[in-house]
């Protein structure tokens, strides 16, 4: 059957792609001139500096989760829950930190208040913070619409909007909060380029120096098996508890939420402006910072000068990233939606497990696989990196296409089967033209996250193969803040500017269609 | 030679049997009701006809041919050449009417000049002949109704499978709607099984009903 055969097909892909790199550092980790040893842990484990190292990393992470979760619920509540003007808009400016690399935060922040006066852990605590608000804002705005809104009308009737949150809305959401959580303790947890900019040693920058800066691969590799340990217990207990109940996340629509939504009445203008403050703090200074710093064409023209070719790399990058993204998701995304191989849940897991697993240890797997004197055409070129890409974001596409899915009925499907068609024409002719708002969500989401990829990028990149994250880190040691900046506003511009046209030419599109 | 063979087949989801040694004989011609409560196993029976689960036992036949037997489909749907109608109607929403008539065509591979000769001939049948530019979510429900079955029929399946498609309409609609169903399978001498929960419906259309009651049945 052809829909077995290409399932089968997609996922030894996507195995290749992300299990052979993660398989290959394993063994490298333990094999040592040809011999089993475990000398590379020893020496990792056995040191008090590594241990002092992963203590600064949990309590790192715990605090930035601690601290975007406090924030980011009670946010997540104001944006999707109440009749709070402007909402759109204050979503948006709030998920823009997200939607670049953490480490220009870092440097708007410093910009504006010097390094003398941001550095080691608190620094890194409101940079992250900042950056990773957005997921558990997000994740409580989309937990809040699964909602049947029934229950909460139900319990109105017996008590005001304070008890209705405390008993019914929250206890339903907690999935998504704890999600929300452990999300942004994994991502802080791998996260390297912040807490190095910003000195404070964590580990994730220890696997990245041993590789970049003393070349000793084998001790990377020792010191990124916690790393991914770590990851992988984390996730553990996220599925353990917490699975079955993120599984499939169906929205109810628009019109039927916004009858329970809470009204603000007066105090509405008080909401509107704790809002306003906390963008105006978290996200609009930081850009008008570095708006600013980078004055006039000058620094401009001098950016481009120097990293022009990088930006159009990263764009191209990025492009071909987001597209095989886009099509690994759709299948990946239709195999878990039918549960089409026995396996699908295994296949859900392991992308998800890539997706949290720090991006050192999957530049690390992809280099310890690909370099070798065969397979120089993928380890020399870009497809290094555009492998990296699909390692590391292929769960953001199969997610966003298994909610896409849900909302799809099977008889679509069906009846184009009793029509007389295989499945080769229904994938293309039925199911994808019905997917292709998830499909255009996918690309965009996708596009955002290749071309903000610092971590993988840094370490696999080519030479003469440098993407503009990449450029920009090396340049900050010694550039002027002047083209730091501008570089800066250059990324978030080629980051932005694609995705935002795509997102809104088609609406137009169909806005104009409306008679 | 039957037109449809159910043959001692069994189903079961997890430990909940829907279907337990139930067969069926439809002669060629029948028009033949499934009639029976919510959750008796009608759509159960209809999609196991039309090859989209397997039996976990037993086997089943279109026109003496066995298509599926014991947890195996030895005809996968597209090659049944069946038409069905479904419960949602599953017309698909971004094709025009005409599109949605076409799609089953294409896949065999019919000329375009013939695909548009058949399409516009099924349409009239139905009494839709001027629709055929629009799209489904620009029709009625009572409209919608027809595509559904003109796509059903445009591929001259001998045998047409139904499942509560006029529950949805009023009681006006129901009645004018399936007497034209009875006056086009006379007209077209095809086989007609039809699912329903609506006694009335069912005297209406059936040449023979059978009644069910949670995986068999109760009385012909
Ligand atoms: N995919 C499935 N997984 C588990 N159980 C199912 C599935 N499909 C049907 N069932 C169960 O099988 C039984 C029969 O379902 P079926 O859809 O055949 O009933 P029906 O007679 O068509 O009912 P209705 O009149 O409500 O459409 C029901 O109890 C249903 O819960
Ligand atoms: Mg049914």
């Amino acid at each position: 059957m052809q829909k077995r055969t290409i399932s089968y097909m997609v996922v030894a892909v996507f195995l290749l792609i992300g299990l052979a790199p993660v398989l290959s550092m394993l063994i490298n980790s333990i094999v040592a001139e040809g011999r089993f040893s475990l000398g590379a842990y020893s020496s990792v484990l056995t040191s008090a500096r590594q241990w002092n190292l992963m203590a600064h990393s949990a309590v790192l992470s715990l605090l930035v989760s601690t601290f975007a979760t406090c924030l980011g619920v009670p946010l997540g509540l104001l944006l999707g829950k109440t009749d709070l003007p402007f909402k759109k808009t204050l979503t948006a400016l709030f998920v823009i930190p997200l939607l670049i690399p953490p480490y220009i935060i870092a440097v708007a922040w410093v910009d504006f208040l010097g390094i003398q006066h941001l550095k080691g852990l608190w620094a890194c605590v409101l940079v992250l913070s900042s950056a990773f608000l957005p997921i558990p804002m997000l994740l409580t705005m989309i937990f809040l619409r699964t909602i049947n809104p029934r229950l909460e009308e139900a319990a109105r009737l017996v008590s005001g909007w304070a008890g209705v949150l405390k008993t019914i809305t929250l206890p339903l959401i907690l999935p998504g909060i704890l999600l929300g959580g452990i999300v942004v303790f994994l991502l802080t947890f791998g996260e390297f380029g912040v807490p190095n900019f910003l000195r404070y040693d964590v580990f994730a920058v220890e696997s990245f120096t041993q590789f970049s800066a003393f070349y000793n691969f084998k001790a990377a590799t020792a010191s990124s098996v916690p790393l991914a340990l770590v990851t992988l217990l984390v996730l553990l207990v996220e599925a353990r508890f917490l699975r079955e109940r993120t599984y499939q996340i169906r929205p109810t629509p628009d019109s039927i939420q916004s009858s329970t939504s809470i009204r603000l009445g007066k105090e509405k203008h008080f909401w509107l402006g704790m809002a306003s403050l906390l963008a105006m703090a978290l996200v609009i200074v930081p850009l008008l910072v570095l708006l600013l710093r980078s004055e006039g064409l000058n620094s401009y023209t001098q950016a481009l000068e120097r990293a022009g070719h990088s930006m159009v790399r990263s764009v191209t990058y990025a492009f071909w990233g987001a597209t095989l993204l886009t099509i690994m998701g759709f299948f990946l995304g239709y195999i878990i939606h039918t549960k089409a191989l026995a396996f699908w849940r295994s296949v859900d897991s392991f992308t998800i497990f890539l997706f949290a697993l720090p991006a050192t240890v999957i530049g690390i797997g992809l280099i310890s696989l690909w370099n070798t004197p065969w397979t120089n055409f993928v380890y020399g070129t870009a497809a290094i990196i555009i492998l990296g890409y699909l390692a590391k974001y292929t769960a953001l596409t199969s997610r966003i296409m298994v909610t896409q899915f849900a909302q799809v009925p099977a008889s679509m499907e069906e009846a184009a089967h009793i029509s007389g068609a295989g499945w080769a024409r229904t994938m293309f002719f039925i199911v994808a033209p019905l997917a292709k708002r998830g499909l255009l969500a996918g690309w965009i989401v996708a596009y955002i996250f290749s071309i903000r990829d610092t971590g993988i990028s840094m370490l696999v990149y080519p030479p003469g193969h440098e993407t503009l994250p990449v450029r920009i880190f090396t340049l900050m040691a010694n550039g002027s803040e002047q083209l730091i900046a501008a570089l800066c506003v250059l990324m978030i511009a080629a980051t932005l500017v694609p995705a935002a046209i795509l997102w809104s030419v088609p609406r137009l599109l169909a806005k104009r269609k409306v008679p | 030679m039957k037109s449809i063979e159910l043959d001692s087949v069994s189903k079961a989801y997890g430990n909940e049997t829907v279907l337990l040694d139930f067969s069926l004989d439809i002669e060629p011609g029948e028009r033949v009701v499934l009639l029976g409560p919510s959750g008796c196993g009608k759509t159960t029976i209809l999609r196991l006809v039309a090859g989209f689960i397997k039996p976990d036992s037993g086997s089943v036949s279109l026109d003496g041919q066995v298509v599926s037997r014991d947890k195996r489909i030895l005809v996968p749907p597209q090659h049944r050449k069946l038409g069905m109608v479904f419960q949602d109607l599953a017309l698909w929403p971004h094709l025009s009417v005409r599109g949605n008539l076409e799609f089953g065509l294409r896949a065999k591979g019919i000329s375009k000049n013939e695909r548009e000769a058949k399409t516009q001939k099924t349409l009239e049948l139905v009494g839709m002949g001027g629709y055929g530019h629009r799209k489904p979510d620009e029709l009625s429900g009572g409209q919608q109704q027809r595509v559904a079955l003109a796509r059903a029929l445009v591929l001259e399946p001998k045998v047409l499978l139904m499942d509560e498609p006029l529950s949805s309409l009023d009681l006006e609609l129901n009645r004018r709607l399936r007497k034209e169903l009875v006056r086009l399978q006379e007209k077209l001498e095809i086989t007609l099984l039809y699912v329903t929960h609506d006694r009335e419906e069912a005297s209406h259309i059936a040449t023979r009903t059978i009644s069910m009651e949670k995986g068999r049945i109760s009385s012909n």
